[in-house]
């Protein structure tokens, strides 16, 4: 079941940017004032893990994809893309029925995520909680 | 494609539970019509010998004077017997059914159905079957210009901002588990069990059999009381039965009535310990005091909490003693955690979803926390807070989806439905 909403072109050409020519290092979409289509809200190329937290509201819902870095246990650097759903326990219910409905539209057009996330307060988007989930099975 | 824009009228939402059924404007943040899904009705005259039972009814709705909606069954009539559409969470008797939705609808909301699209909710275990039955009598009998049949677990996932879940729903007869992962419901991890009515059947045992403290309780509705006199804590009631309504009463609305007062005593006195049963802490809870409608009144003890104890534990010897006892929910989490993977078994603990109006059983959601977390330890539960929420959590998450301007893609529109049949119903309600 889906709320029926769409992606807008530029969801698609910025996270290619992010995945291909790296950039930015995290992308924050929204949905558009009329409810109808998914946007674009924001592109970041901060290297702060804090500055993107800072970035997902306390009380708004939204998604996120963020190009995640990290050292393996045996050396060596890894990139994922991690895809996180801003649900915070906080948001009107409008809101959340909303984005969980229409998660899946945005969702689909982004090939190549590795990790997904949901969130519903800070401690589940903390840099060890995604880095214990992006280093596990590799 | 559909042929009425989706957002120029608005749509109704119903959503039918084995309590209530709830009906309302799609984008309210409440059902505005709230009926009690049991009905009252007559058998026609010359008709005596009409079986009620299951399926018969239904041959001559016509033959039969329904009482329905707040003045239906809780009105006191000679020879009222009340019946419930329901079994187990689903529709059983559709011949109740459109009289009900009409009533609520047309009576209670004033609005004319055929001018609204209309979204159905359907319990996660529903069968095709059923569902295309829905669509049918929405189509044929209400002519809705559109239709749309949503699964209560995807919804209250939903609700809760959450695409992947584990929606715990307990209502007033079936308690279940479904898995919903990103907006379906894994079919094979379905769990569900008529536990509540197990919790009532324990709660009236409590009540009616007789303790050296206090005789058996006589569980009298107050439309079989004229008056009765305000007697001391644990005194035998003092009260005068209306004698002249005993013969005209039946069997199935004493039945109705009487169950309606145990949920009264349920809902106000009983409860459960949070951390599991253990005869000293019960015994240090506070008791509560409960006035029956016959004016005894007492205070129930360490007993009170026993009620709750259904919901997650059952002795050793009550399941040998009987082998259809419902599963309890810790079996019915567990059932449907085993048949997911681990990954995703992680995901879904972390992600629980509290609905239903069972879960406002004083305790439950501490309990039931106790319960997750001994075996996750990253289990988080979510369960609103707002009653209301909980309560209607399925309507409210059809109310905000049919509310959408982009939702109408979804709708079945009537030219459809004239053009396929019931198959559209499958392809398009996933």
């Amino acid at each position: 079941m889906a709320s029926g909403v769409g992606v807008n072109d530029m969801c698609l050409n910025e996270y290619q940017a992010l995945k291909l020519k790296k950039a930015h290092k995290y992308i924050i979409f929204s949905l558009n004032k009329e409810l109808t289509e998914i946007v674009v809200e924001k592109t970041s190329s901060s290297q702060s893990y804090d500055d993107f937290i800072a970035d997902l509201p306390e009380t708004e819902c939204r998604w996120a994809v963020y190009d995640f870095e990290f050292e393996k246990e045996e050396g060596g650097k890894r990139n994922k893309i991690i895809f996180v759903s801003w649900s915070p326990d906080g948001a009107k219910i409008k809101q959340k029925m909303l984005f969980a409905s229409s998660k899946d539209a945005l969702r689909r057009a982004l090939v190549g995520v590795a990790v997904e996330i949901q969130g519903t307060d800070y401690s589940e988007v903390a840099y060890e909680s995604v880095l214990d989930k992006a280093s596990r099975g590799h | 494609m559909v042929q009425y824009g989706g957002d120029e009228v608005s749509a109704l939402v119903v959503d039918i539970g084995s309590s209530s059924l709830r009906a309302g404007y799609a984008g309210d943040d409440t059902p505005k019509s709230i009926i009690p899904t049991t009905y009252g009705y007559h058998r026609a005259e010359g008709d005596e010998a009409m079986d009620v039972e299951g399926g018969d009814a239904t041959q001559a709705p016509k033959r039969v004077k329904m009482y329905i909606g707040q003045n239906g069954p809780s009105m006191w009539r000679a020879g009222m017997e009340t019946a419930n559409p329901m079994v187990d969470g689903l529709i059983d008797d559709f011949a109740a059914i459109p009289p009900l939705i009409e009533h609520a609808l047309v009576d209670v909301m004033r609005c004319t159905p055929s001018e609204h699209p209309i979204l159905v909710t359907e319990p996660p275990w529903n069968t095709p079957a059923n569902r295309e039955r829905m669509a049918e009598i929405m189509f044929e009998e209400f002519q809705v210009p559109a239709f749309y049949i949503a699964n209560t677990g995807v919804l209250n996932a939903f609700a809760a901002g959450k695409g992947t879940a584990l929606v715990i729903d307990v209502g007033k007869s079936m308690a279940s588990v479904t898995p919903v992962v990103d907006g379906f419901v894994l079919r094979k991890g379905l769990s569900y069990s008529p536990l509540p009515k197990l919790v009532q059947a324990h709660a009236r045992h409590i009540l009616v059999t007789p303790t050296p403290m206090r005789r058996g309780i006589e569980l009298l509705p107050h439309q079989l009381i004229a008056n009765k006199t305000p007697v001391d804590l644990n005194a035998p009631p003092r009260f005068t039965l209306r004698e002249e309504r005993l013969a005209g009463t039946t069997e199935s609305w004493r039945q109705w009535a009487e169950a309606r007062e145990v949920d009264e005593w349920i809902q106000s006195v009983a409860g459960v310990l949070e951390q599991g049963w253990n005869d000293q802490l019960a015994a240090q809870r506070p008791p509560k005091p409960y006035e029956f409608p016959t004016g005894y009144n007492t205070y129930f003890g360490g007993e009170r909490l026993s009620v709750g104890e259904q919901f997650f534990y059952h002795p050793q010897a009550l399941v040998a003693s009987n082998p259809n006892l419902p599963k309890h929910l810790p079996a019915l989490i567990s059932d449907t955690l085993r048949s997911c993977d681990a990954e995703l078994r992680q995901v879904l603990s972390s992600n629980v979803v509290v609905t239903g109006g069972g879960t406002l059983f004083a305790g439950f959601v501490d309990r039931l926390s106790a319960e997750l977390t001994r075996s996750f330890p990253h289990a988080k539960i979510h369960a609103p807070g707002n009653p209301i929420e909980r309560r209607y959590g399925g309507w409210l998450g059809g109310s905000i989806l049919a509310s959408l301007g982009t939702f109408h893609q979804l709708w079945i529109s009537k030219e459809e439905w004239q053009e396929h049949g019931k198959a559209i119903v499958g392809q398009r309600c996933k």
